[in-house]
């Protein structure tokens, strides 16, 4: 990661048995967090989800696969518990595509000395990394047969104010304990 | 709330069948009843998940207060986008108007009511066939039959192991709240979904960074074990029989048959009784 120079860099899409085991317990975190959500006043149906915020955090700190497995199973996970089932395979793709591009994005800046621009940086990253992966959810075009509008006012848009809320405070507060963790422990 | 995977249909006929045909269902079933506004087409297609979800066997006192939630936000989503602000809805202009939709003003035709059904009937059945995901698959075959259609097996063991850590996960989300509570941390009553956020950290954080430092020592046993080499003593071999491959024919029919009858223009129309 680009705040950690002691560790070796891994190629962007490499799959040993860490980005499988942080994939995986990213994706549980998230499955299991994802069931608490809560309405903002005076909106129809836009929930903040708290858990949202683990995507673009493991994404920085665990790489692209692992971003994007958070993502994709762990919303499926929250699907399947709900009774959704596969009815939105398509959100839990933008999720993942979230978590994927929050790596991406992290991967590719130089390193911040500075503990608090690393933290406006990280919240910035991560609000970008989701205006970016939730567009996918235009998809719903084909599979709701929705048209472009709707997809943008009641779906991207609600969406994108809801999770932003969540990773612009939650995410640099992880980021932020994890640090000093990962640098003490060569992580 | 129960996060543990529940295997609730097991001995019945699709619990019995390859899992690899319960996960390629949903697929097919979702290309057979996307962009249909024709609710007959989907009572049709309504009708052969409810034979499918009948088969899987799944007991109504386990699954009750899922069907409900899903019935319930459903059905609020279908009346506020279908009905009352016509955000997702079809407009015939020579329709007669039934009535006007109180505060919205929005005129309710029989097209309208029509579609707006088409729309909560196709997400019930969707629901139909996918419940049998969530509690007919064992949960030791779900990597195992993702493997098997082609995912990467360490991915796909990342999906079994994604499974097998919800119920720890859960256990240390009240274990991390009961030891915040001890420090005096109490839920945010504030409607400030900000301050509902920043009151969340004490529990967030916490659970997190447990979790990751728990899975240091998970990485060195898989690492020990020789993950990722050759002999995969997981993997264990998956067949389709003859049943399995009947299942699969007729939902791949079923999807070319609604996709074809969707070109032809057959069932883009609502239909009005």
């Amino acid at each position: 990661m680009s705040t950690d120079a002691t560790t070796p860099r891994e190629p962007v899409l490499s799959l040993s048995s860490r980005t499988v085991v942080f994939g995986a317990v990213g994706a549980a975190l998230y499955g299991v967090l994802g069931l608490f959500s809560f309405l903002i006043p005076g909106t129809q149906a836009v929930t903040v989800r708290p858990a949202f915020a683990l995507v673009p955090f493991f994404g920085k700190r665990f790489g692209v696969v692992a971003g994007f497995f958070v993502g994709l199973v762990g919303n499926a996970i929250i699907d399947l518990i709900s009774g959704y089932g596969l009815t939105y395979w398509n959100w839990s793709v933008a999720n993942g595509l979230v978590g994927a591009v929050a790596a991406l994005i992290f991967l590719y800046l130089p390193p911040i000395a500075s503990e608090a621009v690393r933290l406006v940086v990280t919240a910035l990253g991560a609000l970008l990394a989701t205006a970016i992966g939730l567009l996918f959810v235009v998809t719903d075009l084909w599979v709701q047969s929705i048209d472009l509008k709707t997809v943008f006012t009641l779906n991207y848009l609600p969406a994108l104010l809801a999770d932003g809320i969540a990773v612009v405070i939650l995410t640099p507060a992880l980021d932020a304990i994890w640090e000093p963790l990962s640098k003490r422990t060569g992580r | 709330m129960d996060v543990t995977p529940r295997y609730l249909g097991a001995g019945s006929f699709l619990s019995r069948r390859d899992p690899r045909v319960l996960l390629l269902v949903p697929v097919l079933y979702l290309v057979a009843v996307a962009g249909i506004d024709d609710l007959r087409a989907v009572l049709l297609c309504t009708a052969v998940a409810l034979v499918y979800y009948r088969a899987a066997g799944i007991p109504w006192r386990g699954v009750r207060a899922n069907w409900v939630f899903m019935l319930t936000i459903t059905t609020i989503l279908v009346v506020v986008n279908s009905i009352l602000t016509s955000a997702e809805t079809r407009v015939d202009g020579n329709a007669e108007v039934l009535f006007t939709a109180p505060i919205t003003h929005t005129a309710i035709t029989w097209t309208t009511l029509s579609y707006a059904s088409t729309i909560l009937v196709r997400y019930i059945s969707l629901a139909m066939v996918g419940f049998p995901v969530a509690f007919n698959i064992a949960p030791s075959d779900l990597g195992v039959a993702f493997a098997r259609l082609g995912l990467s097996q360490r991915l796909a063991y990342g999906v079994d192991l994604t499974f097998r850590f919800l119920p720890s996960t859960w256990a240390s989300l009240h274990e991390t709240v009961d030891a915040q509570r001890i420090r005096g941390y109490e839920h945010s009553r504030s409607r400030n979904p900000v301050k509902k956020l920043l009151a969340l950290r004490p529990v967030v954080i916490p659970l997190t960074v447990n979790a990751l430092m728990d899975a240091e020592d998970t990485v060195n046993a898989m690492d020990l074990r020789g993950f990722g080499g050759r002999h995969r003593t997981w993997m264990r071999e998956l067949a389709f029989d003859r049943i399995d491959r009947l299942i699969l024919a007729g939902f791949a029919a079923m999807a070319a048959v609604m996709v074809t009858a969707k070109i032809l223009g057959l069932t883009g129309t609502v239909w009005v009784p």
